[in-house]
């Protein structure tokens, strides 16, 4: 067990919304740790507050209460970098630009970032569309001009939000096993959400379960399936139960949020 | 909408016409012109002259709408069609209508039909395009959907391909009155005798500056009530429709 | 040679082919007074009066008369336009500030600022320019703002997390992705230029293609004004068009949202 402080930190963190004059709980007293180096997957239904988390993390979003702390190992460097769901690239850029974005606006000069920028194109594979414009690329492509471009920033904590959630299944299968080889070469702390708890099961060292209306936290599971792990870990039967024991879990979370939307309807 | 902003700037408006801050004679005060306005409907010929725009825009639009519909959806439709009068649309729709004006006073002379053609074409090509891209830009799996469950040939046409179109037309039929409106005002301005744009016209002439802005008022309320009335009624007629444009 | 074999073969013959044949068509109707020459006269009379017009320098004067008064009134329009369209954009009290007093000034048909704005400033060029200038500002100010509205927000944001802030998040992200509406709006702007400036050159002038128009009706030579009709929907294309095939060029990351189908 490591005995120094966990690379993040966070401590009974709550959001509040106000909506239309009413207040709306997104998270009530999260508190989780990642230590350095570690995949920790987040996994919760909907309305868990998962997104809303990872952009308290990024610094997006102010917590209305608790605070969160993430451990400086190498200063002069963002504290975290996001890959967003919907990939969210500046269409107007090329890809390389895109990758430069963060190392421009924090003035690194140009030679590093071109630099930078071939090294991490050349770890996602896509060295030969640097000059191409985001909508000349695929789903799957654009994603990892996404991931490309928070892992040229060299932030202490790589923040992902459901990343693979808008590819379809081959694609996404695909980047699964990309993500687990570069974080395998880069050593990267992550901090994961995801709705499938399968890829959270493939992916991860520790998940945590979030539930739902308000956010809180649920469960801490580890995950001990060895690594280096691949795609065929889903066939072990520790997969397996693992993957029962939470969904079963998860599976009451999830009903039990659809129940209260029902019920909020007739409200 | 908040009306506070309009609300200040005429009280403001007021304030510098009374006290002589800008000259009375060009800027009449608003109360001044709000009361010639009044008179002018109740006593004098504000009426009528808006009737008479508001007929030569009825006409004008009514000869732009049916033929513009009916060719931009042939053109949608027929491809050679659409090639051969592609080009004179093409052509023609970047050019102000205006210029048209002089034409259809020599082959129809100066009077009521030449006022509202001109009017009319504005309207046309806006009405041809809108509706042919409405058509083309219909989602093509609704054709196949349509096949599919039996639709053939009218039927075809007027259950899929012309309610698929039906946002597109309308937005153009409602920026075509508006085309329209303005097309007329411009005509009745530098060529008729009767119609609020000739009045504002008139009026500018003679310098009696409160009744020019009573009539631009007019023109103005008018150009607004079509519009935004227009883009309520689309609103409510085709309820599927996500929104409605702004312009 | 043979690209434009295969051009014409994509049925694009029948639009070349069809004003071809119309022109034919009437150049033939009007010799044998089908259709009246008085009103409809040869294209060929029409290319000769052309010709007459260019030679004696008749033509590029009043040409080159719109073509100042629409620079200078565009320029004046996208400057403010977008200038305050921009303005509106990324202040939500200016937007709904102005709003109201646009939406009210917007429909009125541009030819009626003409008394306007006569009482504003001394009467001649500067009048004209300015009133041409009025719609084309409320247009370019619109699609901008609406430019800068419509950025997807998600993009916005990733653009603050990776460090944006300020001017850079202006320049970097709210000004290149309203661009592409900006130019739409611009290209709309320079249409309108055209076609306000023709009605107020009519009206109030006796220099300008619009004020050649005119004459040559008041005179009745229809000849002329076929060929000054010609000339102003030439440039109409040019305005219209030129600036819609720089698109590409000056924009390479917009993807053609018009979709030809069947």
């Amino acid at each position: 067990m490591p005995t120094r402080a966990p690379k993040v930190l966070v401590n009974e963190v709550s959001v509040t919304f106000e909506s239309h004059g009413r207040s709306v709980v997104a998270l009530d007293r999260i508190s989780l740790q990642a230590h350095a180096g570690e995949f920790l997957c987040i996994v919760g239904p909907s309305g868990s507050g998962k997104s809303t988390l990872l952009r308290v993390l990024a610094g997006l979003l102010p917590q209305s209460a608790g605070d969160v702390r993430i451990e400086v190992d190498r200063p002069g460097t963002p504290l975290t970098a996001m890959v967003f769901q919907e990939h969210a690239l500046l269409p107007w850029r090329t890809v390389r630009d895109n990758v430069t974005f963060g190392l421009e606006n924090r003035g690194v000069r140009r030679a590093e970032r071109e630099a930078r920028a071939r090294e991490m194109l050349a770890m996602v594979g896509l060295t030969r569309f640097a000059q191409h414009y985001p909508h000349q690329l695929s789903g799957g492509m654009k994603q990892r001009v996404g991931i490309a471009r928070a892992l040229a920033n060299d932030p202490e904590v790589l923040l992902m939000d459901e990343p693979l959630a808008a590819l379809d299944a081959q694609t996404r299968a695909i980047m699964q096993e990309e993500l687990l080889r570069i974080w395998a070469t880069l050593g990267k702390t992550v901090v994961y959400v995801t709705h499938s708890l399968e890829e959270a099961l493939l992916l991860g060292d520790r998940i945590v379960l979030l539930t739902a209306h308000p956010g809180r936290v649920c469960q801490v599971y580890p995950v001990n399936l060895g690594r280096p792990r691949g795609l065929e870990v889903r066939g072990s039967p520790v997969y397996g139960a693992l993957l029962e024991k939470i969904w079963s879990r998860l599976r009451e979370e999830v009903v039990r949020a659809m129940a209260e939307d029902r019920g909020g309807e007739h409200a | 909408m908040s009306l506070a902003v309009p609300a200040v700037l005429l009280v403001l408006w007021e304030m510098c016409s009374r006290h002589a801050i800008v000259s009375p004679r060009y800027f009449p005060p608003p109360t001044t012109v709000g009361w010639v306005l009044v008179d002018g409907f109740a006593a004098g010929d504000l009426g009528t002259q808006s009737l008479v725009t508001l007929t030569r825009l009825g006409f004008a639009f009514a000869a732009a709408a049916v033929p513009g519909v009916l060719l931009g959806l042939l053109m949608g439709m027929a491809r050679p069609v659409r090639d051969a009068v592609e080009p004179y649309i093409a052509f023609i729709f970047p050019v102000p209508k205006i210029t048209l004006l002089p034409f259809l006073l020599i082959i129809l002379g100066v009077g009521e039909p030449a006022f509202v053609l001109t009017g009319a074409t504005s309207a046309f090509f806006q009405i041809v395009i809108s509706t042919l891209g409405g058509v083309q830009t219909m989602d093509p799996r609704l054709l196949e959907v349509g096949r599919n469950y039996g639709a053939r040939g009218a039927r075809l046409f007027w259950k899929v391909i012309l309610p698929a179109a039906l946002p597109a037309i309308f937005t153009g039929l409602r920026l075509g009155l508006g085309l329209a409106l303005v097309a007329l005002v411009a005509v009745e301005f530098i060529a008729a005798k009767s119609g609020l744009g000739h009045l504002v016209y008139r009026h500018w002439q003679m310098l009696s500056t409160p009744e020019m802005y009573a009539a631009f008022a007019i023109v103005g309320a008018l150009g607004l009530l079509l519009t935004r009335g227009l883009r309520a009624v689309q609103a409510r007629v085709l309820t599927w429709q996500e929104e409605v444009g702004r312009l | 040679m043979r690209a434009l074999g295969r051009w014409l073969g994509e049925q694009h013959w029948i639009a070349v082919g069809s004003p071809i044949v119309l022109f034919i068509a009437w150049e033939w109707a009007s010799a044998t007074d089908l259709l009246r020459e008085a009103f409809f006269p040869r294209p060929s009379t029409i290319v000769i009066h052309l010709r007459h017009l260019a030679a004696d320098g008749t033509l590029w004067d009043h040409a080159a008369m719109t073509l100042i008064r629409i620079g200078w009134a565009f320029a004046l329009a996208a400057v403010l336009g977008v200038g305050i369209g921009l303005a509106m954009g990324l202040w939500r009290q200016l937007r709904e500030g102005l709003d109201p007093v646009f939406a009210v000034i917007y429909p009125i048909p541009s030819i009626l600022f003409l008394p306007l704005v006569s009482f504003l400033v001394p009467p001649g060029e500067i009048a004209l320019v300015m009133t041409t200038a009025v719609t084309s500002f409320f247009l370019i100010a619109f699609t901008t703002t609406h430019g800068v509205r419509q950025i997807d927000r998600l993009v916005v944001e990733a653009a603050v997390h990776y460090g944006a802030r300020g001017r850079r998040l202006f320049a970097t992200v709210l000004l290149p992705g309203a661009l592409p509406f900006i130019f739409t709006g611009l290209r709309l702007g320079l249409g309108f230029a055209l076609i306000v400036v023709v009605a107020v050159e009519i009206v109030s002038t006796s220099r300008g293609l619009g004020a050649l128009l005119w004459l040559s009706w008041q005179i009745l030579k229809i000849e002329d004004m076929y060929a000054t009709f010609f000339v102003i929907a030439l440039l109409g294309a040019v305005l219209s068009y030129g600036l819609a095939a720089l698109r590409t060029r000056l924009l390479p990351w917009v993807q053609d949202v018009t979709a030809r189908s069947g």
